[in-house]
């Protein structure tokens, strides 16, 4: 049904590029950029989970991905994979393979997946990665993927800026804010839905960045995460099979315009906009209007968003528990204060479907805790309510936090599911839980109708 | 606006009143027996057309809209009542800081006899959202006023006429209709349902088949978003999108009418509480020997409730001995409204149920009501006319609406922003909280006024804004433009 569209759209695309490229590129270099890096090219078909609407409901999506060790290590973007539970790669030679999850980075939007490779004959080719900080404005780059699904699918343009910054409080379709730590690549080569997670190639066929977003209404404006943020974030995972970042809680705005007003120098120091309520920063005396001129003795400085990723992926990479030391700039004096990091930990908790209620639920994190202004993290957070269901009709909303389950106190997404399951099994028709809803606490009754939940079980 | 002038003779409504009880139930008219000629005939003597000039302001953008509405003079000295609907009055203002607000600018009353008068704008009813204006002029004038039967006894299959007032191109204006009384709803409110009017018709005069007033068209008021004691609603109950329309009987009008509201000066009663319903399966659970009642879900700072000791968690089962009928959410108008009724400074005496792990015990708690706090839409802004933008104090319903304390939290709201004005340019956004200027901490629009005086008088280049917005801060420098 969606046919003709795909084709006009990308045959459109084909037009472009061929009137942008003048004729002095070197056709060769291109075929050549080609051939190092399409049969390492990988089109990844995974079901990913959606709770939102109070029930667990699976999809199937499109992705790119690009194979850079052989053993089947395949590098995507977490809102394609991240997620996922059956994942399906073809690769280049067409051929299909199973592949696992290793583990994702939702803040840098990188997934890491291993291919099983037991039962494929083929040869498995490899990408290599190169140096996005080497880059330039106006070289030319190729775009590889399967875009709007189809696969194995090249365009071409040039870098439009390198350091293009965007707001952290984008957020990926699972609903975890994105890209606090890294700047973007910004390309005129054609990027759909469907690119997400393939490479982004130079000339002389190395992977500089990972495809992954475009802008939709927009011509040609696509974005891809740089490969050296990538490679770290890769090496982390297949180290530790996650990131590991310090956290601090405060966040910082460019000091661009302000400088004057704060008394400070150009170039130097990073302006503190906000402190998240129960951090380091806070504990540490911290507060907005504060210019950090030094951390543990090395200069910093933000006059620019641009700059801002950088300075706070300084602070992340600390090792969790390192107490910093931050000179600060506050009322014409200087100031040093000392601020021991804590691990940022899972932005999202882990989801679970109560089926026979209609809702689903997951763990609170201190990072959701801080997100939705909550006083702890204890309960489990409502995600979704499923229409015309016993938590519905209790008044059950997605947002609540259930603190207490027929007067049980909560403590863990465990906890939960240990009372849930205990319920469910004694066929108890009716389970008043206490919730917190902003500010205030209300009682949801939960009223099983069991002749209902029977001829459902048929 | 002065109070005064619309508090009139309380003791001629009391006469109405008696005079309403004695007058029972009329017999069926058929509705082809109406007398639409006598209807027409007295009607001109309190029937009036009202031209309202408003100002819609989307706080980033604003518009002036011209409304023509039917209004009923129901006071001697020219008080009337009209379709309040689109003034905004409504539980979105009560609730949320973020809605329309509309300004009446200019009105214009002209009789059936084509006299015109101005008049002025007092305010309308949250929970029935009749408006009210003042016809102003002359104060020896005195008008015929509509006088509604009160105690009035309802039957299904009784037909009720109304006026409506069509669009200015037809030619006269002036139309009728009739519609029949489908049902008399008791719960959640008393409330006759009628078939065969639209919502076009609310607020239009009722009459039965004597011809006499017996109400006025308006719809059964759905609750869903009122989960505190603090507004009114603004949904009707509906299927499909079509209203329950019926009528608001003499009662509840001659009440409105002896004391009408005022924007801005909200006189009704207040506790102070977010609230549920106690519902059966809830009572079962604790074992509480109750049929109803209100939980209370949240204490707002410094609000009666606190004061007077009710802590979350109790269940208010009696006001003043009175049962609270309460078993559904649905239902929480018939308390919302009763403590809205008995007003800012009534001492009122509730009946609660406080729960431990182990028993309930009953307790007496005495409380004395304040006066319910302003919406974001009633509470006055400042204009800083030299950065294009207005600021108005933080309201309750901000707190509530971003999960935050008054204890620990001040501010002032920027509540209109000029496009492309200097704000606008230097990044401000409708609905930042503006908690300091330049260093200095603000909590009130006094504070601001002072503040931009003193900035009006420098002349700096930028002045710097420390804001709260989606649950952070950030500094915002907007540059002046002096000469």
């Amino acid at each position: 049904m969606h046919k003709p569209i795909v084709v006009v759209w990308s045959l459109l695309a084909a037009t472009n590029i061929s009137a942008g490229m003048p004729g002095g590129v070197a056709q060769e270099e291109i075929f050549h950029a080609r051939d190092k890096v399409m049969p390492a090219l990988v089109h990844i078909q995974p079901v990913i989970k959606n709770y939102n609407t109070g029930e667990l409901e699976k999809r199937a999506v499109i992705g790119s991905g690009v194979i850079f060790h052989p053993d089947g290590y395949v590098v995507t973007n977490y809102h394609v994979a991240g997620k996922a539970e059956r994942i399906i790669c073809t690769l280049y030679d067409k051929e299909q393979v199973t592949a696992e999850l290793v583990g994702g980075d939702p803040l840098t939007d990188i997934a890491v997946l291993k291919l099983h490779l037991e039962g494929h004959t083929g040869k498995i080719q490899v990408a290599e990665f190169g140096d996005s900080d080497s880059l330039q404005v106006g070289q030319y780059v190729l775009a590889m993927g399967s875009p709007l699904s189809l696969s194995r699918s090249v365009s071409a343009g040039v870098i439009s800026t390198k350091d293009r910054f965007f707001s952290p409080d984008v957020r990926l379709p699972s609903g975890e804010r994105t890209g606090r730590y890294n700047l973007w690549i910004q390309t005129d080569a054609a990027i759909n839905p469907g690119n997400s997670g393939g490479p982004l190639v130079d000339l002389s066929g190395r992977v500089i960045g990972i495809n992954s977003r475009a802008t939709l209404l927009a011509n040609n404006l696509g974005f891809a995460i740089p490969i050296n943020i990538v490679k770290e974030t890769v090496h982390a995972i297949l180290t530790e099979g996650k990131v590991t970042r310090s956290w601090i809680g405060l966040h910082c705005q460019a000091l661009q315009e302000l400088e004057e007003y704060f008394g400070t120098n150009r170039d130097a120091g990073v302006l503190i906009s906000s402190i998240d309520p129960g951090s380091p920063a806070e504990a540490g005396f911290l507060k907005a209007g504060d210019i950090i001129l030094e951390v543990d003795g090395t200069p910093v400085s933000a006059r620019f968003v641009e700059e801002v990723p950088a300075f706070y992926n300084m602070i992340a990479t600390h090792k969790p528990g390192t107490e910093i030391s931050l000179t600060v700039l506050r009322d014409e004096q200087t100031y040093t204060f000392k601020v021991t990091t804590r691990e940022l930990g899972q932005l999202q908790g882990e989801d679970f479907e109560c089926k026979e209620w209609g809702c689903a639920v997951k763990a609170i994190t201190r990072q959701m805790q801080i997100e939705n202004q909550l006083t702890d993290t204890i309960g489990v957070y409502v995600v979704g309510v499923k229409r015309a269901s016993a938590a519905e009709d209790g008044g059950l909303r997605p947002g609540d936090v259930i603190t207490e389950v027929n007067n049980e106190q909560l403590s863990s997404l465990g906890n939960f599911i240990t009372l849930y399951n205990e319920l469910t099994s004694t066929g108890t028709d009716g389970i008043l839980l206490t919730i917190k809803r902003g500010g205030a606490v209300r009682f949801v009754f939960v009223k099983i109708d069991h002749q209902d939940k029977e001829s459902a079980d048929e | 606006m002065n109070r005064k002038n619309v508090s009139y003779a309380g003791g001629t409504l009391c006469l109405w009143a008696v005079w309403g009880l004695l007058t029972l139930t009329p017999g069926k008219v058929p509705a082809q027996d109406f007398d639409f000629e006598r209807l027409e005939q007295m009607a001109r003597n309190f029937t009036v057309v009202i031209d309202m000039k408003l100002e819609l302001s989307f706080g980033i953008h604003t518009t002036d809209q011209q409304e023509r509405y039917l209004g009923t003079i129901v006071t001697e000295d020219g008080l009337v009542l009209f379709n309040g609907m689109a003034l905004g009055e409504n539980v979105l203002a009560a609730f949320s800081p973020f809605t329309v607000k509309t300004t009446p600018t200019k009105i214009e009353v002209t009789t059936l006899d084509e006299k015109k008068y101005d008049a002025e704008y007092l305010g309308v009813d949250r929970f029935t959202q009749i408006g009210f204006i003042k016809i102003v002029g002359d104060e020896n004038e005195r008008f015929t006023p509509i006088r509604f039967q009160t105690g009035r006894h309802f039957e299904v299959g009784e037909w009720l006429t109304l006026y409506m007032l069509l669009p200015e191109f037809v030619n006269p204006s002036l139309a009728s209709d009739v519609g029949m009384v489908s049902l008399v709803v008791e719960s959640p409110e008393f409330f006759p349902l009628t078939v065969g009017f639209s919502s076009l018709q609310m607020m239009s005069v009722l009459f039965d088949g004597e011809l006499e007033p017996v109400g006025v068209l308006g719809a059964l008021l759905n609750p869903s978003h009122a989960n505190t004691d603090a507004g009114g609603m603004l949904e009707s109950f509906s299927q499909f999108g079509i209203p329950l329309l019926g009528v608001v009987v003499g009662e509840r009008l001659e009440k409105l009418i002896a004391d009408p509201p005022m924007k801005g000066q909200p006189d009704r009663g207040w506790l102070g509480i977010s609230l549920q319903a106690l519902t059966p399966e809830m009572a079962q659970f604790w074992g509480l020997d109750v049929s109803g009642g209100i939980i209370v879900n949240d204490i707002m700072s410094n609000s009666p409730a606190e004061k007077a000791g009710l802590a979350v968690g109790d269940i208010i089962y009696e006001v003043n001995g009175g049962q609270v009928a309460v078993d559904k959410d649905e239902n929480l108008p018939i308390f919302q409204r009763l403590i809205a009724e008995l007003g800012p400074e009534a001492s009122v005496e509730l009946a609660v149920i406080r729960r431990t792990d182990f028993a309930a015990d009953t307790l007496k708690l005495f409380v004395a009501l304040e006066k319910a706090p302003l919406a974001a839409t009633e509470t006055p802004t400042y204009e800083v006319e030299f950065l294009e933008f207005e600021v108005r104090d933080l309201v309750f319903a901000d707190y509530l609406f971003h999960n935050l304390k008054p204890e620990t939290f001040s501010g002032v709201v920027v509540a209109k922003l000029k496009r492309g004005g200097l704000a606008n340019v230097g990044g401000l956004r409708l609905g930042d909280i503006i908690q300091s200027i330049g260093n200095v901490p603000v909590t009130s629009i006094e504070e601001v006024s002072a503040i931009m005086k003193s900035v009006e008088f420098e002349k700096p280049r930028e002045v710097i804004f420390f804001v709260w917005r989606d649950n952070k801060t950030l500094f915002v420098n907007v540059k002046t433009d002096w000469d």
